[in-house]
């Protein structure tokens, strides 16, 4: 884009004006002072969200930087190095568990972010583009938890990455060459550590910057959404300096979450999935022990992939397992094309529900990989089926409360997808059926429902707000 | 009169200012002390490397043939055998975990505790050791210091 | 012409059932598809492939078996391919005329067969097949004629090999022909380097100077122990093996059948005229000795024989026995020598090391026995035998003290040291201060035995400083803590502060533009 030097101020002292003069700032300040946040019926608080998770990773780049300057990937040095970081060198500690902290928060509110932008059907045209940008950021930063997580070279860290790849072999087709690109060899071996660096290190970061400026542009190009129902914006906030005070009012507050975590926890809360202690060095020749869990945000898929049976459909188990859970992103990442009342800017209360269903889904699996209630102490191994129960009267509540809550303050009447859910925890965890049969059902249930509703004529009762 | 009407604002906003400043001085600092802390690099070596004898082990060694120290947490006998050569095993007894020591006389590690033998390199001559010691690398460089390496994963 | 159509009938059923021993030899393949009486083969599948995988040498020397009628029944056959042995020992066995005849159920009354399983076979214990396949001599090729007189070719028994002992009413009821029998060839030196050089060949001489050995063969008393009571009959092995009778780890087992049996035992005096005690198994295997070879496995760890002997067995007197304990703990043996105790306890003949730790039922010493009160083995042994020495007192009390100090202390601090390290301190300085510690407690432990305060206060030293310095370590992670808690609480205070101003600031925006608003 070349400057139209005819519009360049001619006047003007001082470093801007200097800078003015060459680059043409003056449009570009004008936009900003234009250019408002919509203030609507919505609680300011979800457009806050996007700014949270930009500062979490902007923490990332900053402490890992910092990890870089002592860390050495190798067999003899990785955890030596890591071990170094957190006990010799000042602050090494704080730079490490700060890393951690964010990374786990940045993946938090990047996940609210997401159900936020989905319950406010933010995706509607024409932001589809924010939308699948945005969700090719959230792979990527798993893609970051997941080849951050090697690096220390702890047992723990070990055998999780060998569970995890391994679940890459149930790609139809190509799982064996991914499987053994990704572990640089048939088994994980310091290969893979050498993999996971440059791919934590150089590669994620660069596409991460190059998605994350273009999610942002597109974004300052269109304006944040306004609420469902207003074409235009009724009222709007100054984003500048209005909104940018205020995110960086967030950013502080968010800032000094994280340094209270990182001195009191430097470790992690000890969730399973949520802690780094260093442990013991990785042994590739030692046994594997029970109770290695990948980290929360993948235990969904974990708990998914134990609930299949060796053979399903004709398939393997773990091949039909990785098979849904590639549908269910895809399906995700599609959403601003499946939700058509949306595309028609029409309120589309299924989709809320879809996403209110979504987290009850993803809550059960996370509480059943969590052997939440299976009474494992020790080493006694959790019972699966008192786990299940103990997990749907847990989710059960929880759902129905949400529900109550939807109904009455929200006003809102559509509930078919969270029953179909409920209805498949309270078959698997109340009944004891089979996490699939209960899920068969449900979904032939859900279908029925859908049926009778568009049957009806009056497929979904219109709420105009 | 409008000098009384703009005084509390212009007081205001620089108590405001000041506010702003010493919030944001102090802020400033308190993130870089650390960051600056980090980055200062420090007087020792990195993580679990070579270890260098201190002058005064040296002078101990130089002395009574045998000093025990340390090498990141485990301990280290360094010892001169007749032929004045620099020898370093673990020091750890491998039966109980008691600590060697070198006997001159009998160009023998003893372990005290049950009389357990090693040669000098470290391999079990007699009693109850199940394994053999570690043996470390060892070397004196030329300006007369002595550099420990620990051994290599798989060979003990 | 029958007997073809015959065979072709039989290869049939057998070739839709098991698969058929084609390859096999004929007298051996007759062997192998034997039925009984109703029909059913005698070979298991397991066992026909077995046979179908060994070499060909070993099918030859079988099938040669066979053919001579000396594995002479299916069921024989059936016997020897249970026993998974390699086919080295098939070869063996395949050549030992004894063997194959007296293994042979369809052709041995069970007093005299050898059965993998003599119980079920109803013959006597000691005939065990699969013991004896496994026997050092067997093994060795010694086979049975080696002990038992006559050839292994031999088709008939000869004369001879009821010569070779004494008559069969005398031979169980004096046994004291036994030692003089082995020792006819573990005496002869020159006949035991043939098989193996390192094998001592004193074993005769030693068990007459044995306890076992001066009854049975002076007093031809039959309870006494000789060779095959403890090394058994038929299925000898090194004491290498595992499975061995005097395996390190299962001689207290084999000592114990005699010694811990008060019926065996009987009548059997110590040499201070009192019975012999039967707990002695019971009470070493609490020991720390018991405990160390029994449970860790550590196998240099003492089982009886590490203190008794094995053939020279005698129980060590009170001059010997701490020369036994010096073996392997010398350092506590020469600091005993040099202290004022060693002339005491000669005077009172007391044997050194037992008299305080004691003997079968060594454990593991604690700090609790030392002290100048009388609940304390020190006190208790003063008062009574050292008109309670004040010098001596005071010299237990420190020790004691000393002890207690590093121990509590050490406890106190590592309670700790687990709670920094869940709060992300460096606690590698404590760790290695904590086991500067352990090493001192060991060490002095052992200078106790000096019972001089210099030499203790030498090795306590140490110990009492890595302590001083793991609590100051242990503080200086507290002060770390505090400062990081301070750092934080400092660094929020102001991000609190800039918070707050902007706050303020956008009030103060709005305010204004309101202001510009008005007019
Ligand atoms: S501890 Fe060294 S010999 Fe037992």
């Amino acid at each position: 884009m070349s400057v139209d030097t005819s519009n360049i101020a001619k006047e003007g002292g001082g470093v801007f004006g200097w800078l003015d003069r060459r680059y043409g700032l003056t449009p570009l300040v004008e936009f900003m002072k234009h250019k408002e946040v919509p203030v609507g019926v919505h609680s300011m608080f979800w457009y806050y969200l996007g700014g949270a998770t930009l500062f979490f990773f902007m923490m990332q780049v900053c402490t890992g930087s910092l990890l870089l300057l002592f860390y050495q990937a190798g067999e003899s040095t990785s955890y030596e190095s890591i071990r170094f970081i957190t006990t010799k060198v000042p602050f090494g500690w704080l730079v490490r568990s700060m890393h951690c902290w964010s990374a786990h928060l940045m993946i938090i509110s990047l996940v609210t972010h997401m159900f936020s932008t989905m319950m406010l059907k933010a995706y509607r045209p024409p932001r589809e583009m924010t939308w699948v940008t945005g969700f090719i950021l959230l792979s990527l930063a798993l893609g970051f938890g997941f080849s951050g997580y090697l690096l220390p070279w702890n047992e723990l860290a070990f055998f999780a990455t060998a569970v995890g790849t391994d679940s890459m072999k149930a790609v139809p087709g190509i799982g064996d060459f991914l499987l053994q690109v990704l572990r640089g060899g048939t088994d994980v071996s310091i290969n893979t550590l050498h993999r996971f660096f440059g791919l934590h290190v150089v590669i994620l970061p660069l596409v991460m910057v190059g998605l994350v400026t273009a999610h942002l542009l597109v974004i300052q190009r269109q304006g944040m959404a306004p609420p469902q129902g207003h074409k235009t914006a009724p009222k709007g906030m100054r984003f500048f300096p209005d909104f940018a005070l205020r995110d960086l009012q967030l950013w502080l507050m968010c800032l000094i979450v994280l340094a209270s975590l990182a001195v009191f926890l430097p470790y992690g809360p000890h969730i399973p999935g949520i802690e780094w202690e260093l442990g013991k060095k990785a042994n590739p020749l030692a046994p594997a022990y029970p109770g290695i869990k990948p980290e929360w945000y993948f235990l969904w898929i974990y708990q998914l992939l134990k609930e299949f049976p060796a053979h399903f459909l004709g398939m393997e188990g773990s091949q039909a397992a990785v098979l849904l859970v590639g549908l269910l992103m895809g399906a995700w990442a599609m959403m601003p094309w499946l939700d058509r009342r949306a595309q028609r800017d029409e309120a589309s209360p299924g989709f809320t529900d879809i996403g209110a269903a979504t987290l009850i889904f993803l809550g059960f699996l996370l509480f059943k990989a969590w052997d939440i209630g299976g009474g494992g102490i020790g080493d006694k191994l959790p019972d699966p089926v008192l786990t299940a129960r103990i997990c749907a009267f847990w989710w059960l509540g929880i759902a129905s409360v949400a529900t109550a809550l939807r109904a009455t303050v929200l006003h809102q009447r559509y509930f078919l997808f969270t029953a179909a859910t409920a209805l498949q925890i309270a078959l698997h965890g109340l009944l004891g059926m089979q996490y699939l049969a209960a899920g068969g059902i449900a979904l032939v249930a859900l279908v029925i429902g859908l049926l009778v509703l568009r049957s009806r004529g009056q497929a979904v009762p219109e709420v105009r707000s | 009169m409008p000098t009384n009407d703009t005084e509390p604002v212009r007081t205001r906003r620089s108590l405001l200012d000041l506010l702003l400043g010493v919030g944001f001085i102090g802020f400033a600092a308190s993130a870089l002390y650390p960051v600056l802390r980090y980055l200062k690099p420090m007087a020792s070596a990195g993580p679990g490397g070579p270890l260098k004898l201190t002058a005064d082990e040296v002078g101990k060694l130089a002395k009574e043939h045998s000093i025990i120290t340390r090498l990141g947490t485990g301990r280290v006998l360094v010892f001169e055998d007749a032929q004045q050569n620099l020898r370093a095993l673990d020091a750890r007894c491998t039966h109980e975990g008691c600590t060697v020591q070198y006997v001159p006389g009998d160009s023998v590690i003893w372990c005290a505790c049950h009389n357990g033998r090693y040669d000098l390199d470290g391999r079990v001559l007699a009693g109850p050791p199940p394994r053999p010691l570690a043996l470390y690398g060892c070397t004196r460089d030329p300006d007369g210091s002595v550099t420990i390496q620990p051994p290599k994963k798989g060979e003990s | 012409m029958i007997g073809l159509l015959l065979a072709a009938l039989f290869a049939q059923t057998a070739a839709a059932a098991p698969a058929p021993a084609a390859a096999l030899p004929k007298p051996l393949a007759a062997l192998a598809d034997g039925k009984h009486k109703d029909g059913t083969p005698i070979l298991t599948q397991k066992q026909r492939d077995t046979l179908a995988a060994l070499p060909e040498r070993t099918i030859k020397l079988l099938s040669d078996a066979a053919d001579s009628m000396i594995l002479g029944s299916p069921e024989e056959l059936a016997a020897l391919l249970s026993l998974d042995v390699q086919p080295q020992v098939l070869d063996l066995i395949a050549t030992d005329n004894c063997v194959l005849c007296h293994a042979d159920p369809m052709n041995q009354k069970p007093k005299a067969l050898f059965s993998p399983d003599p119980k079920a076979a109803g013959s006597n214990p000691l005939l065990n097949l699969r013991e004896l396949v496994s026997d050092v001599h067997f093994r060795a090729g010694l086979s049975c004629a080696g002990c038992h007189g006559g050839k292994p070719s031999d088709d008939v028994m000869p004369k001879e090999i009821a010569t070779r002992w004494p008559a069969e009413e005398v031979r169980h009821t004096d046994r004291s022909w036994i030692p003089e029998f082995c020792a006819r060839c573990h005496s002869d030196t020159q006949f035991m380097r043939g098989f193996n050089p390192t094998l001592p060949t004193d074993q005769l001489a030693k068990y007459k100077t044995s306890k076992h050995g001066e009854l049975l063969l002076e007093k031809h008393d039959n309870n006494a122990a000789q060779c095959v009571s403890c090394h058994s009959v038929h299925g000898i092995r090194s004491a290498k093996s595992r499975n061995s009778t005097v395996h390190p780890q299962k001689v207290p087992e084999t000592c114990g059948k005699c010694h811990a049996d008060p019926e065996h035992m009987k009548g059997y005096l110590t040499s201070a005229g009192a019975p012999l005690p039967t707990d002695q198994v019971e009470k070493y295997k609490k020991s720390v000795h018991g405990q160390a070879l029994l449970v860790k496995g550590d196998l240099g760890a003492p089982s009886c024989t590490g203190c008794h002997g094995s053939h020279a067995a005698q129980p060590p007197e009170v001059a010997s026995v701490s020369q036994v304990c010096r073996r392997c703990h010398a350092q506590n043996g020469m600091l005993f020598d040099s202290s004022r105790h060693k002339k005491a306890f000669e005077e009172h003949k007391w044997p050194e090391c037992g008299q305080c730790h004691g003997h079968h039922d060594i454990q593991k010493p604690t700090v609790s026995l030392i002290g100048n009160t009388t609940d304390t083995l020190c006190g208790k042994c003063h008062a009574e035998n050292s008109k309670d020495n004040p010098k001596c007192n005071e010299t237990a009390k420190h020790f004691r003290t000393t002890l207690d100090e590093m121990i509590a202390g050490r406890e106190e601090v590592s309670g700790e040291v687990e709670h920094l390290a869940e709060m992300g301190l460096d606690i590698e300085p404590v760790t290695r201060s904590l086991s500067d510690l352990d090493e001192a407690v060991t060490q002095s432990k052992a200078k106790v035995h000096s019972f001089s305060m210099s030499t203790f206060d030498a090795a306590a030293k140490p110990g009492t400083e890595a302590l001083q310095k793991s609590r100051q370590e242990i503080g200086e992670a507290h002060n770390e803590f505090q400062f990081r808690r301070r750092g934080l609480v400092g660094a929020i205070v102001f991000m609190m502060l800039l918070v707050a101003g902007i706050g303020l600031k956008l009030r103060e925006l709005e305010r204004s533009r309101k202001d510009s608003d008005k007019p």
